[in-house]
């Protein structure tokens, strides 16, 4: 299934300036680089989603912009002005928090009202404002609760209310979805995604999960080891992976290596795969070392006569998920492996077990990334 | 958050203020056991351990110390059995109103004024016509002492998963294999914390004590008797020694606690919300 | 929700209750009965009458002693609390090595006798005694003073050191507890240091800080050691008092009848504390 299509939102986003300018942004613990020294745009206006897996420095990432961790290098820009000295009370940008870190001795309304009490605004505006935040996240009804009476989902949208109530030009967002079941994280996924176009304030979301990246955010920024692997729309990261680390993040799982190009044209390059030549449409690769070559298991169709890349395999096993059928191949030559993923379909019989298939793929529908050992 | 000098200041002077105050008696009573003091200042020149010597022939302070080490076992063991007993019925069930009315009941003999406590004890052993003695303190001190130790179980118990019982039953324990396999060993922390901080207060508890007791004084009951009519500084050499055993004592329970605390939380299961 | 198999069964509640009824309910129901009954010739006398309590509402120097312990009961769980909240909140801001080390050093002086912790009182408040002689040494004085022993000011300063760590260590305990996120989301949403102190710390360590007070006040109105210790003739308290009609007076019913009345006030005091420390948003 194609990722939804956010490549136009993408140029607009690029027409706008960076709200937040961060530059050779370092973070060390002693002995331990939890960010290796990074640039990054936050642009105006846009949902951007930090990803990678744990310890990948993400979450690092987002308390150092909230300011709770000091940076040992480099420099955040907001709004074009340095915010090293701006104590945390004083960022314009509001936190939610992973466990929500709700105040326990007061109400969803208190709590939400929290930040206008804090710079004094009147009542009777703090309430209207109040009421409307509640409204926007659909809490109404549970003002008067206390937080320890409210289930994990209702938790989460006070923290989100708490935090927009202030109208920040940025929200920082800590996995808020992580605790939640998965129902409940599609449904939040969505409604975080409606919230952010509707207000226009700027979400940076930091998140472990691929597919909640993928669905909610305009840009997606892949962090590894403390490094940024990639940033990109959900399409460039899911299409054009430049990376074997982005490539299985994303759940390519056929990554054929090594690779050596044969040839390159304007517009396509012939590799050298174990499983033979394959021709790789796209602009020709910077470099020729260390490649290898990543297939999305859904681009493999079976006996495609006439796709330009062709494959003879083994089936080794079939396996029926629903809507999809999963199917492992082998090559007859290599006894490499590969996934195929086709839609499920009643009027064609799954390929048996121990025959032979020939698999085929379209020349646009892989991608050159960098190989495991850089 | 940025550290405010200007609020760390005053608050630094009064923490001093209570510190001082709170080791200034026991510093004087630790140099009274070995010096003589004349207008408020040490004479550093008369350290002496002769009032250590003298503890060894002094027996009415001994047979006191005695009597307060067995009173404390005596109660520290009843007030366990007891205590644990009723933490287990009120884990079982804690929605219950009996099961606070029982809480509520378990307290009060450590809420109210010892005073009370002590009273009303003395009044009800004199209406049954029991004689005030070694028993009559022992019970005294069994009640006073179960809050602590039930509160200190009860929380290990709040800790402890649900299943853990649920999957003994479930494998065929008996409820009593199940408490003494399954129950019992997770509570061997508690129960020696409880234990120790109830003997600790067994043994300085002296108001219901003063109620309570007939001829076989426990020790603060006779240093009180000793003070109304003369202090010698055999009672400072006595209470130092004892300060100097319970504050090892505390140093080991404290480092068993931190050994314990890892396979603790491994069984602590879901109980950690 | 009912789970019989964790052992509670019939027979263990009837022993448990037993036990509380026996030791704890009898003995306190009888010590209320006792307040009814007249002395006769110094023999009590099993008739039930109101004559003690008409003579304890009717004594003027009983009801002003009463006072004068629940004002002095108050006034140290009041110093107290201040002194307290301010050290458990030193401690809480140092670094958690600090933490634990301060913590310890507070129940250390608990493994002190308390009796002799009291008695040591003579020694820090006499005219000789060492606070005379470090305000000497400080010039704060030219002479000692020799109003800080033997009155109600002695007691005071007394009780409030010797009960200063139950009034600590529960403001220590509901501390920790703030998770430090919470603290974070304030500073997060604009809150400064003092606002964060005053909308966020405060009200969520003022449960501990109320079980402290509660211990303070109940050990403070009904303690007669210190008072007898260190009072002298002046500082007189209700708990001397009742300790001395089972002593040389003597008259264990009027004793008896004294005690309602600090029972009533300690069980008002507990109550409310209960609820006050078990607010509505603990689940």
């Amino acid at each position: 299934m194609d990722a939804p299509d956010t490549d136009s939102r993408h140029e607009v986003a690029g027409d706008r300036t960076p709200l937040l300018r961060i530059r050779g942004l370092g973070v060390r613990f002693q002995d331990f680089e939890a960010i290796r020294p990074l640039d990054l745009d936050v642009l105006n206006g846009e949902f951007l989603t930090v990803l990678g897996p744990s310890g990948s420095g993400k979450t690092t990432l987002l308390r150092t912009i909230a300011g709770f961790q000091q940076p040992t290098a480099g420099r955040i820009e907001f709004d074009g002005r340095d915010i090293a000295d701006v104590p945390i009370n004083r960022r314009p940008f509001n936190t939610v928090f992973q466990d929500y870190a709700l105040f326990p001795h007061l109400t969803v309304r208190e709590n939400v009202a929290f930040g206008l009490r804090v710079r004094g605004i009147a009542r009777a505006t703090r309430d209207a404002r109040v009421e409307d935040a509640l409204g926007i996240v659909e809490l109404e009804d549970l003002g008067d609760r206390y937080p320890a009476q409210l289930s994990g989902g209702q938790q989460q949208r006070t923290a989100l209310a708490r935090a927009m109530i202030c109208e920040p030009r940025l929200i920082l967002l800590d996995e808020p979805l992580a605790a939640l079941d998965a129902t409940l994280r599609r449904q939040m996924q969505k409604f975080l995604k409606v919230v952010q176009r509707r207000s226009g304030i700027t979400f940076v979301f930091v998140t472990h999960d691929q597919s909640e990246a993928i669905t909610v955010s305009d840009r997606i920024c892949v962090m590894r080891s403390g490094s940024i692997e990639q940033i990109g729309t959900p399409r460039d990261l899911y299409y054009r992976p430049r990376s074997r680390f982005v490539a299985a993040f994303f759940g390519a799982s056929n990554i054929l290596e090594p690779c050596r190009i044969e040839s390159t044209g304007e517009d396509t390059t012939m590799v050298s795969t174990p499983f033979g030549t394959i021709r790789v449409d796209g602009p020709p690769p910077r470099v020729r070392e260390g490649l290898a070559l990543a297939v999305r298991p859904e681009a493999l169709v079976p006996a495609a006569g006439d796709a330009c890349n062709r494959i003879e395999c083994e089936v080794v096993s079939v396996s029926f998920v629903g809507s999809e059928t999963i199917t492992e191949l082998e090559h007859s030559r290599t006894r490499h492996v590969l996934t195929m993923k086709t839609r499920s379909d009643p009027s064609t019989r799954q390929p048996v077990v121990g025959s032979r298939l020939e698999v085929g793929f379209d020349a646009a529908a892989c991608a050159l990334v960098k190989g495991a050992r850089e | 958050m940025t550290r405010n000098r200007f609020i760390d200041l005053p608050l630094a002077a009064v923490a001093m203020l209570v510190y001082v105050s709170l080791y200034l008696p026991i510093l004087l009573i630790f140099l009274l056991s070995f010096f003589s003091m004349r207008r408020g200042k040490v004479n550093w020149d008369t350290f002496s351990l002769s009032w250590y010597a003298k503890l060894l022939e002094n027996d009415a302070l001994g047979g006191a110390l005695w009597n307060s080490l067995l009173v404390g076992s005596l109660a520290v063991t009843a007030a366990a059995a007891f205590a644990t007993s009723a933490a287990i019925l009120v884990r079982s069930r804690p929605d219950s109103h009996s099961a606070r009315l029982l809480e509520y009941v378990i307290f009060l003999p450590f809420l109210l004024p010892p005073i009370i406590t002590g009273l009303s004890l003395l009044i009800y052993f004199r209406e049954a016509g029991v004689g005030r003695g070694i028993l009559t303190i022992t019970v005294g001190h069994t009640l006073f002492v179960s809050a602590i130790i039930y509160r200190i179980v009860l929380t290990r118990l709040n800790a402890l998963s649900r299943n853990l019982v649920e999957a003994a039953l479930d494998l065929g324990a008996t409820r009593i294999q199940t408490f003494r396999f399954i129950i019992l060993p997770n509570l061997r922390m508690p129960l020696l914390t409880g234990g120790l901080l109830a003997f600790a207060l067994s043994f300085d508890e002296t108001m219901i004590t003063l109620f309570l007791s007939g001829t076989d004084a426990t020790l603060p009951v006779r240093l009180y008797a000793m003070m109304r009519v003369g202090f010698t500084p055999t009672i400072n050499a006595l209470v130092t020694l004892i300060l100097g055993f319970s504050i090892l004592l505390t140093v080991a329970v404290a480092l068993a606690w931190r050994r314990n605390a890892d396979s603790a939380r491994m069984t602590s299961g879901e109980g950690r919300t | 929700m009912t789970d019989k198999r964790m052992t509670g069964h019939v027979p263990g509640t009837i022993v448990l209750w037993a036990i509380c009824i026996l030791f704890i309910l009898v003995p306190l129901a009888s010590f209320l009965a006792y307040g009814f009954l007249p002395v006769i010739d110094n023999a009590i006398v099993y008739e039930p009458t109101l004559d003690n309590f008409v003579n304890i509402f009717s004594n003027s120097s009983y009801r002003t002693t009463f006072l004068r312990t629940m004002l002095l009961a108050f006034e140290v769980s009041v110093f107290n609390f201040v002194l307290g909240y301010a050290t458990a909140y030193f401690i809480w801001r140092r670094p958690p090595a600090w933490r634990n080390a301060l913590v310890i050093a507070l129940a250390i002086p608990l493994l002190m006798s308390y009796i002799i912790k009291i008695y040591a009182m003579r020694g820090v408040l006499g005219t000789n005694g060492l606070l005379n002689s470090a305000l000497l040494a400080f010039g704060v004085v030219d002479e000692p003073v020799s109003a800080l022993l033997f009155n109600l000011t002695a007691v005071r300063i007394t009780l409030s050191v010797v009960l200063l760590p139950f009034m600590v260590l529960p403001i220590c305990v509901a501390l920790e507890r703030i998770a430090p996120q919470v603290l974070q989301a304030a500073a997060d949403l604009g809150a400064s240091e003092i606002q964060t102190f005053r909308w966020v710390i405060l009200p969520l360590s003022l449960p501990g800080a109320i079980v402290g007070a509660m211990f303070t006040f109940v050990l403070a109105s009904g303690d007669f050691l210190a008072p007898e210790l260190v009072g002298g003739i002046e500082g007189f308290t209700f708990g001397r008092l009742v300790f001395s009609q089972f002593g040389l007076a003597f008259n264990w019913p009027l004793g008896a009848a004294l005690s309602v009345l600090l029972m009533v006030v300690a069980l008002a005091v507990i109550s409310v504390a209960r609820r006050l420390s078990n607010p509505r948003w603990q689940s």
